[in-house]
């Protein structure tokens, strides 16, 4: 571990060193380094080197997440579950333990998930996970996604993303040199990605096999696969994409190619438009300044599950051009803080598994908006943050959690 | 770590970052623009129209008053309407049949009905109850919230009409259908005003259709419907339907009767009762029983179900104002004040009557009733005869010329234009087709035909001076703040005859009801103006006779007279189609059967009008009945003072029978009451404390067809005083006595008794 991990001299806060207490501080840093050298995770002051702008967007967001999750599954929860509350005290709850499981995971060093077989116990266990969602997975519509233990309801296919970004972040790192040959480049990460795809592909989950498709790709780009490779492996996954929308007899087939027809003709009028059609309904009428907070009228059943993917669309139905562009900004500036963040990190490791978290954030949502908005067909992806679901916020603020971590450690200049 | 590779990582991730952002988040932006701004209004209207559902919001029908403006006659309330909206139900099978049998249990429907209907996806409305209860609304309310449907049940508000007195005056009211507009009657009449207008509210509905709270809430407000103030006293018309009730079951009359009362100055309706009629909260159900046995007689089918329909419409139709009668005698009124008018006569002109008359181009002499004719008499004499004679004579002196000018001011010609639906239009000869023989049957009032309201209203014209009213049943219309928005016409026409004219007739009217064959409308301490008509069906019994030779005559029996006679005020008219004289012991003159309940109706309604009983002499009565002066409080011996100067007898119940006590007790209790009658020759009964009830009641005999000496002398016989009205022939029996037989009462109570004759003053075809 670099010497720098700790910043010297950092406040409680670590909002500002100051000058004169230095030296002080100083003369304790050795001391400190040899009683925790040998572990990987240590009680220090919560603040102490934290990226303030990081954690105030994710804040931030998160905040308006819940907000808007509150507005826009109220009439919902309300009809379907008979409890105005349902959803945003669960998705409540979830986030305050996120947020504590983030502040926690933040203090752990990421240089944890590179040591020894942790890296092979994560990629493990996720195949693990998937195979068994395959076999004993609750369904939804008709893909198979979630795990259940008893009251705890798990998807995997999050975990897998997390999975990728680790796996390719550590072969990266290992193989940071010889990235450029198809042996090391190339053909651990193709099988990797090909093998956790497979997966979440098999469970009929088209969003998450996209993304960790796509994720995975943005790390063997950024690591220094090269071009040709990558454009090949695209190839390759394109084909196999058509050929899974294309296999013949099962119902599945239709259901997907349909989303194609869906994103041409969204105002087609016909059950399968529905959803797009009232998120367009949406969007539009929210306008310029939107009509209100809590003041939608599309997610009193016309728009389905409006806390999960289509949220964006209430977003913008009650706050407009104006409050969607101002979440998106907020998400530019989480990616660009990600960014800046990761590529300060001391080493390859940090670099690459900062720019994978940073970048499933921003992917997600700029799919998600994306899809919300009719720009691409729907895949179902949720928003980070907004959308509804426990796991996908406890991983996502945990993933916060590591990236605050690099942080600490990183030449970031803190605010 | 490198330096190049670390440089290069940053490189690469910065492009990617900026793709991502470029590519993904402006993608998305230029999206959002183009949705929010460029489409936003058409998206944003697309969805209002698909979140709105307009509902209709049904205006209260106003409410009907009576004079008093406090009796509610017809009134409005809420009632619901449940609509099922069967595709959100159809997909669930539990759903359904809780449904289905929550329903039918509250509803009392068919279960299986009702499953089928719910599973009928793509629906969204289905009536299947309409104006129910608020109290059943509750419960379906609380089965839904009970089993947690929130939708696939919707609950409309509606109206429905509530007629609180039932029967009573159901043929000037009419009746609502079930979409709350007007069918008959004054609802119909003043369906425009009653109804209001309906409103509108365009409320924003989640996509199950039920109401969501969001702000887009659009009510165009119902207007509610005006209210209508009637000059129908509700008391004055359930007195006219209790004696035409009476009447009916008494003279078994069996073609429908009327009364009417009418306020002779403006023209205002108090009282219309027709017969039959019918319950408007049930008009379907026929409440006639003749009607009744006639159509249970029939076998089912068509025929049957037409006599059905037919019997409601005649239970429906106002007999006054749709019906067409021969006015008969009362006619005479008309034909004298035309001839008064116009000087052709006076009232002690003088004609020889001798007992028929024969006219050029008719086969028989039409005749008096009085076949040996009544000699020469005075018009006023004439009059009171009810001679015929006297009035062809009058015709012949106007000429066809003036008479159809006078029937035409005397509003016959013309409808009388009553607030009223199916007002008929009267049938008359023309001017040219009038000759000789149409001119002087009619002078008597026969071969034409006018409605009952325009009889009415012409006598009203003779009693008020000669000027001719607009009846109306609609004092008027007041919106919900009570502001009047509309008031009845109560101006005049025009006026027909002089005040002079009119004060003759009145006078000579005052004297056919003391003394003359209108006695049968006589009421012991009112003066009266009336005149008999029996009406004979002669179109109706020609057609009889070509069916079968033997048919008898029918008759209509009527009354028309206004009191007070010095100022007359109100005019009644009764009238009773075709009374049945083989059933009835014969009676079918105006005088018998319409008089006597004449009588019994002003009796009873003049005190309640306000018209003051007075005792005084009367020039052509020697019937007197007096006032018996007040003396509760008194001690005996005042009261006995007070009874010798007002020259009554009297007599004593408890103590202080004896003289030398009469200072020691006083009065607490008269029979008859201070004020009220004392027949002729009465007596008070005067009691002080100490008497024994059981002493004092006794029963009240039955006088029913008593000949007078008879009923006088059983009445006596009871310790019970009888005062007399109505007729006062020999052969007078009691048609009505104001106490029911077998009520206790307590001596000396005075029983008004109505005579009838059978003596028919009024026909002209020999029997």
């Amino acid at each position: 571990m670099p010497a720098g991990a700790v910043r010297p001299g950092g406040t409680a806060r670590g909002l500002r060193r100051v000058p004169g207490s230095a030296p002080e501080a100083r003369q304790e840093e050795p001391k400190k380094k040899v009683r925790r050298r040998k572990k990987h995770y240590k009680l220090i002051s919560l603040g102490e080197g934290l990226d303030m702008p990081l954690l105030v967007f994710v804040m931030v967001l998160l905040a308006i997440g819940l907000v808007m999750l509150f507005s826009a599954s109220y009439a919902e929860s309300y009809y379907r579950q008979n409890d105005s509350y349902y959803f945003i005290l669960r998705q409540g709850g979830f986030a305050a333990f996120g947020v504590a499981a983030m502040l926690f995971i933040s203090t752990v060093d990421y240089h944890y998930y590179h040591k020894g077989k942790m890296t092979l116990i994560v990629a493990g266990g996720t195949v693990l996970l998937l195979a068994l969602t395959l076999i004993m997975g609750t369904s939804a519509d008709e893909a198979t996604r979630w795990l259940e233990f008893g009251p705890v309801r798990l998807q995997p296919s999050e975990v897998a993303k997390f999975a990728i970004i680790l796996l390719f972040a550590d072969f990266v790192s290992r193989w940071e040199d010889k990235m450029d040959t198809f042996t090391y480049g190339v053909l651990p990460f193709g099988l990797v990605l090909a093998l956790f795809a497979g997966l979440v592909m098999a469970e009929h989950h088209l969003s998450g096999t996209l993304i960790i498709g796509m994720l995975g790709m943005m790390m063997m780009f950024v690591g220094g696969t090269r071009l040709r490779w990558l454009g090949l492996i695209l190839l390759c996954a394109g084909v196999v994409v058509y050929l899974y929308m294309n296999r013949g007899g099962e119902d599945s087939e239709a259901y997907q190619m349909s989303r194609i027809e869906v994103w041409l003709n969204p105002f087609e009028e016909n059950d399968e438009t529905w959803q797009t059609r009232q998120s367009l309904y949406a969007i539009g009428s929210g306008g310029v300044f939107g009509v209100g907070l809590g003041q939608s009228r599309q997610k009193y059943m016309y728009l389905p599950k409006p806390q999960n993917d289509f949220i964006f669309a209430i977003v913008c139905e009650e706050l407009g051009l104006v409050g969607a562009m101002v979440i998106m900004i907020l998400f530019a500036l989480l990616v660009w803080r990600g960014v800046h963040i990761a590529l300060n990190a001391k080493d390859t490791f940090g670099k690459m598994l900062g720019l994978g978290l940073t970048f499933q954030i921003g992917l997600q949502a700029a799919l998600n908006i994306c899809v919300v908005t009719n720009t691409v067909p729907n895949t179902g992806i949720s928003l980070p943050f907004f959308s509804y679901g426990g796991t996908a916020l406890l991983m996502l603020l945990g993933e916060m959690g590591i990236l605050l971590n690099i942080s600490r450690s990183a030449n970031v200049e803190k605010t | 770590m490198a330096k190049g590779t670390s440089e290069k990582i940053r490189r690469k991730a910065i492009t990617l970052m900026c793709a991502l952002l470029v590519a993904g988040f402006g993608a998305a932006a230029i999206s959002l623009v183009h949705w929010q701004l460029i489409k936003g209004e058409e998206l944003s209207a697309k969805a209002m129209e698909q979140s709105l559902r307009s509902t209709g919001l049904p205006a209260m029908r106003g409410t009907i008053y009576d004079a008093t403006g406090t009796k509610v006659l017809a009134q409005s309330a809420s009632v619901w309407t449940v609509v099922l909206e069967p595709h959100y139900l159809a997909e669930n099978e539990n759903l359904r049949r809780t449904v289905a049998n929550g329903l039918s249990e509250i509803l009392e429907l068919d279960v299986q009905d009702l499953y089928e209907r719910t599973g009928v996806a793509g629906s969204y409305y289905d009536v299947i109850a309409r104006k129910v209860e608020t109290e059943v609304r509750d419960r379906i309310n609380k089965f839904m919230s009970d089993n947690k449907i929130g939708s696939g049940i919707r609950l409309i508000p509606d109206y429905k009409r509530y007629y609180p007195y039932g029967t009573v005056a159901s043929n000037i009211l009419g009746f609502t259908g079930s979409d709350n507009s007007g069918l008959e009657g004054l609802e119909a009449y003043y369906e425009e005003e009653l109804s209001g207008s309906a409103g509108r509210l365009i409320a924003a509905k989640n996509a199950f259709g039920t109401d969501m709270p969001f702000e887009y809430e659009q009510i165009v407000e119902a207007e509610n419907g005006y209210d209508l103030v009637l000059t129908i006293d509700e008391t004055v018309q359930s007195v006219l339907e209790k004696y035409l009730a009476e009447g009916i079951e008494k003279f078994k009359i069996k073609n429908g009767a009327v009364a009417v009362m009418m306020d002779v100055d403006t023209g205002g309706i108090l009282g219309l009762a027709t017969h039959p009629n019918y319950d408007p909260n049930d008009p379907f159900t026929i409440l006639d029983e003749n009607l009744l046995k006639e159509i249970e007689a029939m076998p089912d089918g068509e025929e049957r179900d037409e006599a059905k329909s037919d019997a409601r419409y005649t239970q429906w139709r106002n007999k006054a104002v749709s019906d067409l009668y021969y006015p008969g005698s009362v006619y005479k009124m008309c034909t004298g004040s035309m001839g008064i008018e116009e000087g052709v006569i006076s009232e002690d002109s003088l004609y020889t009557c001798t007992g028929s008359e024969k006219i050029e181009g008719m086969k028989d002499a039409i005749h008096c009733w009085n076949h040996g004719g009544h000699g020469t008499t005075t018009f006023r004499e004439g009059l009171c005869n009810s001679c015929n004679p006297w009035f062809m004579h009058i015709a012949g002196l106007l000429d066809v010329d003036l008479f159809c000018r006078y029937r035409e001011a005397f509003g016959f010609v013309d409808r009388t234009g009553i607030d009223l639906p199916g007002e008929a239009q009267s049938l008359l000869h023309s001017k040219e087709n009038m000759g000789e023989v149409e001119l002087k049957i009619e002078a008597f009032g026969q071969n034409f035909s006018i409605t009952p309201i325009q009889m009415i209203t012409a006598s009203a014209a003779v009693a008020n001076g000669g000027y001719l009213v607009r009846p109306h049943v609609v004092d008027r219309i007041v919106d919900e703040d009570g502001n009047i928005v509309k008031n009845a016409d109560r101006s005049y026409r025009r006026q027909v005859v002089s005040e002079e004219t009119s004060a003759i007739l009145c006078d000579i009217l005052r004297q056919n009801v003391a003394s003359g064959t209108a006695r049968g409308g006589y009421v012991s301490g009112y003066r009266i103006c009336g005149k008999t008509g029996t009406s004979e069906k002669v179109d109706k019994h020609n057609q009889d006779l070509l069916e079968d030779p033997n048919a008898r005559m029918t008759y209509i029996a009527s009354y028309c007279g206004f009191a007070p006679a010095e100022d007359p005020k109100y005019a009644l008219l009764v009238f009773f189609d075709e009374p049945d004289d083989l059933e009835n012991g014969g009676y079918t003159a105006g005088n018998a059967i319409a008089g006597p309940i004449f009588s019994a109706i002003m009796q009873e309604l003049l005190p309640y009008l306000g018209v003051e009983v007075k005792y005084d002499d009367d020039e052509y009565n020697e019937h007197r009945d007096t006032a018996a002066p007040s003396v509760v409080g008194m001690t005996v011996k005042e009261a006995v003072a007070a009874m010798r100067e007002a020259g009554l007898e009297y007599d004593i119940e408890g103590s202080g029978e004896d003289e030398e006590d009469w200072d020691r007790y006083s009065i607490t209790e008269q029979i008859p009451e201070g004020g009220t009658t004392v027949p002729q020759n009465g007596k008070v009964v005067l009691f002080t404390t100490g008497y024994n009830v059981n002493d004092v009641m006794v029963e009240v005999p039955d006088l029913f067809q008593e000949e007078m000496i008879n009923a006088v002398y059983i009445a006596a016989e009871h310790d019970l005083q009888v005062t007399i009205n109505g007729s006062r022939d020999d052969d007078a029996v009691v048609m009505m006595q104001g106490i029911p037989a077998g009520e206790k009462v307590k001596k000396g109570t005075v029983i008004t008794l109505t005579f009838g004759s059978k003596v028919n003053t009024d026909i002209y075809t020999p029997e």
